[in-house]
């Protein structure tokens, strides 16, 4: 039963994102996740946790990406460096999650492709970073070595570690001291084991962020809403391995089939309400980061989280 | 705390009488102990037990029902505070506010999409409630007439009337109080009054006060005056505000640490600083009654889809109809793709299969609504449940090939299958997003 009152035993973990120069980094700031003491953002005082993040998916391969972003975006879609400063200044994002979906391609990794693509977002933005390497295992410790690398310094969010291949990408982040994505699905036990796999190899709970796994609005999306729920209720009750912040995306949010009927504008406003609903369900359930690919999701969750957040002395930086 | 089950059969007579309906007071008592029991069915109780059990019995949210007929509400009774603890129950009633000063015809607009819009989705039909009518001309005689004129639609929708003047509610209930509409607001100045007249026409009543602890002794006060359906609505000016009272509404209402908290939300997302996040968040979090201005489309089948979503019964997954259901027009030498009739891998395979622009069969096993890898693990799919489901759908007078396509997930049957059918299996993707790839590069009908 949940409470509001009473004491919880456990509470969240913080983990560091982004570094500016004094610890070494380029980026303009940084964040620190986590940190509750209470159900999602009902905390207040010592038990507030941080303000949700807005994170922008941007991606070096558009191939995959939802033909509607393709049709609002136009040909900066194939800019990501360009999409990373829009989402900082003209979308008001939080972060931004470059995704490296070149590296789907079956043929042979272009490594110095791939480095031009980090140093350009990099330097096109001051925000910190989610760097979402190889989905291969095959070349993941490559792939996740050179994102590694290429970012050294700058404390990024490496993904995505999952249960049958998470060795690459936590050797990637002890390395250069990032901090890296648990990926599970939608499954609070699965979520826990991962964690235990990556202490084991020497990730440290302050460089763990859980990814239950979103489904989009209408397409399970209760499912990872109970789970997310279920997951920051065992981390209150004391359960240290799941005590780490929450980040959610849907990558299906703007390819269900609700998006893909009427005129572009039809499909542009109803898929900005889909993705919009889907994160702010997860922002309600404990997600400390979402992530969004349609410009508009950003302005939209960044005022909700300002109406949830408001007057709420001393939460966030 | 609500009794258990053995402490509560103490107090019942223990004479076996089968009186209530039940065969023994334990029985009975365990009904009572689960939230599904009427007190009032034992005769042999005398008025202080009857008071003990009712109030530690009745579910935590109390009940309330909104208008008559098909179209009426069904709100309250919630046991949790998590949806995956066991389930919420009703989902809540979300219903357009019009003013009064607006046109004639924009009343009746906004009445008859109120009335006809319905979306469906996983088998369901999802409506709007009814709707919210606001006081706003100050005159008793056109606050009736504008409800007048929406009974007269012969809708039957179930209504909030929303004036601060007990005297305009009383106009408003004269045209529509055998409908019990509910009854916008008691507060701490006019409770008297409006409790006086809503109980004339037993209709529901919305108690308002911002004060957390003034507005639990405002529905106390509304129960004692002989209100016995109460929705609560504490006024919330932000989405955090909103977010902090009804948690902590749903929580003592579970803890039952004042006996004022024990009814349904009341919301009005249009008061609320960001109105659309609002809406959501009292889709999310706890409410019962939700008032907004009418929803553009996109946010309306959003919410809708929402409010679905927390709504399944997380213990029973909505389940599809197993047999044949066809995406775009198949013909004889169409591909079928067999999978459970788990609704969330029908609706997603679907969703891909369309995109694929192929024209195919989906077929759909019965698996009790369980996923392809919980189905595979359990045996709930398996070569015997395949080879007679085959037939039950008439397979075979269906396609002229003989080539099922399954789930990546359901590899290991395939060879079972093979032998158990005579039908060749081809094993599909895992996931359904690589559906599309698959069917160019295997599929040569």
């Amino acid at each position: 039963m949940g409470t509001t009152k009473t004491g919880w035993e456990g509470r969240i973990a913080t983990v560091k994102i982004g570094a500016t120069p004094i610890d070494g980094g380029t980026r303009t700031r940084t964040y620190t996740l986590g940190g509750d003491g209470d159900l999602p953002l009902l905390g207040v005082g010592e038990a507030a946790g941080s303000v949700p993040l807005v994170a922008y998916d941007i991606c070096d391969d558009p191939a995959l990406w939802p033909d509607l972003l393709k049709s609002i975006l136009g040909d900066k879609i194939h800019d990501p460096a360009e999409l990373a400063r829009r989402a900082e200044h003209e979308y008001g994002a939080d972060m931004i999650r470059l995704n490296l979906t070149s590296t789907r391609r079956k043929d042979s990794v272009d490594t110095s492709a791939l480095k031009r693509t980090i140093e350009e977002v990099l330097s096109a933005t001051g925000l910190p970073l989610i760097i979402e390497g190889s989905a291969d295992p095959v070349i993941d410790s490559e792939v996740f070595l050179l994102c590694g690398e290429v970012a050294d310094g700058e404390n990024v969010l490496l993904g995505t570690a999952e249960a049958d291949r998470y060795r690459s990408v936590a050797a990637a982040a002890v390395a250069y001291h990032h901090g890296v994505i648990a990926q599970s699905p939608i499954d609070a036990n699965l979520a826990k084991q991962l964690n235990i796999l990556l202490h084991e190899v020497g990730v440290s709970q302050d460089r763990i962020v859980i990814d239950p796994y979103t489904g989009a609005l209408g397409y399970g999306l209760e499912y990872s809403y109970s789970v997310m729920e279920r997951i920051r209720y065992a981390a209150l009750k004391g359960d240290r391995d799941l005590a780490s912040p929450m980040i959610s995306a849907s990558p299906d949010a703007l390819n269900v089939k609700e998006v893909r009927v009427g005129t572009l504008e039809e499909r542009s406003a109803t898929g900005c309400m889909w993705e919009y609903t889907t994160a702010l369900a997860t922002i309600v359930a404990g997600a400390e980061v979402v992530v969004v690919r349609h410009p508009g999701s950003v302005p939209l969750l960044k005022k909700a989280v300002l109406g949830l957040t408001a007057d709420s002395a001393g939460r966030g930086e | 705390m609500a009794l258990k089950a053995l402490d509560i059969y103490k107090i019942l007579p223990k004479k076996n009488c089968k009186e209530c309906g039940d065969p023994t007071c334990l029985t009975f008592a365990m009904k009572l102990a689960s939230g599904k029991g009427d007190v009032t069915l034992c005769p042999y109780l005398d008025e202080g037990a009857r008071s003990v059990l009712g109030a530690s019995t009745r579910p935590p949210v109390a009940r309330a029902v909104i208008g008559v007929g098909g179209r009426s509400l069904t709100i309250g009774e919630e046991n949790v505070f998590f949806r995956h603890e066991k389930t919420f129950v009703h989902p809540p009633g979300i219903f357009f506010e019009v003013s009064d000063t607006s046109p004639d015809d924009l009343i009746l607009q906004t009445t008859t999409r109120v009335y006809s819009e319905a979306v469906t989705r996983v088998g369901q039909t999802l409506q709007w409630s009814g709707i919210a009518v606001r006081c706003c001309s100050g005159s008793q005689s056109r606050f009736a007439d504008v409800i007048a004129a929406i009974e007269g639609t012969g809708f039957h929708l179930p209504l909030v009337l929303i004036a601060d003047d007990p005297v305009l509610l009383e106009a408003g209930l004269a045209k529509c109080g055998q409908f019990r509409p509910l009854v916008h607001a008691a507060r701490k100045t006019s409770a008297n009054a409006i409790t006086a007249i809503a109980s004339r026409y037993d209709c529901p009543v919305v108690v308002q006060d911002p004060d957390y602890s003034q507005l639990l002794s405002l529905s106390e006060t509304c129960a004692g005056h002989g209100v016995h359906e109460i929705l609560l609505d504490p006024a919330p000016a932000t989405l955090r505000d909103l977010l902090i009272t009804a948690s902590r509404l749903r929580s003592d209402a579970i803890a039952r640490s004042h006996p004022g908290a024990g009814y349904p939300l009341y919301v009005n997302a249009g008061n609320i600083l960001g109105s659309q996040a609002a809406l959501l968040l009292a889709i999310l979090k706890f409410g019962g009654v939700i008032v907004t201005p009418p929803l553009p489309t996109h946010l309306a089948l959003a919410a809708l889809t929402l409010r679905q979503n927390i709504f399944t019964d997380p213990q029973r997954p909505i389940q599809m109809s197993p047999g044949i259901y066809r995406v775009g027009n198949p013909g004889p030498s169409s591909p079928i793709f067999l999978t459970v009739n788990f609704s969330l891998t029908y609706f997603t395979l679907e969703g891909y299969l369309e995109a694929t622009g192929v024209p195919c069969f989906l077929f759909l096993v019965d698996t009790e609504g369980l996923s392809v890898l919980t189905a595979v693990a359990s045996g709930k799919l398996n070569e015997t449940v395949i080879k007679s489901a085959i037939q039950k759908a008439d397979l075979e007078a269906l396609v002229s090939h003989r080539t099922l396509i399954i789930p990546g997930y359901a590899a290991q049957l395939s060879g079972r299958v093979e032998d158990a059918t005579g039908w060749k299996v081809l094993v599909g993707p895992r996931d359904a997003a690589e559906v599309g790839e698959f069917i160019t590069r295997e599929w040569h009908a």
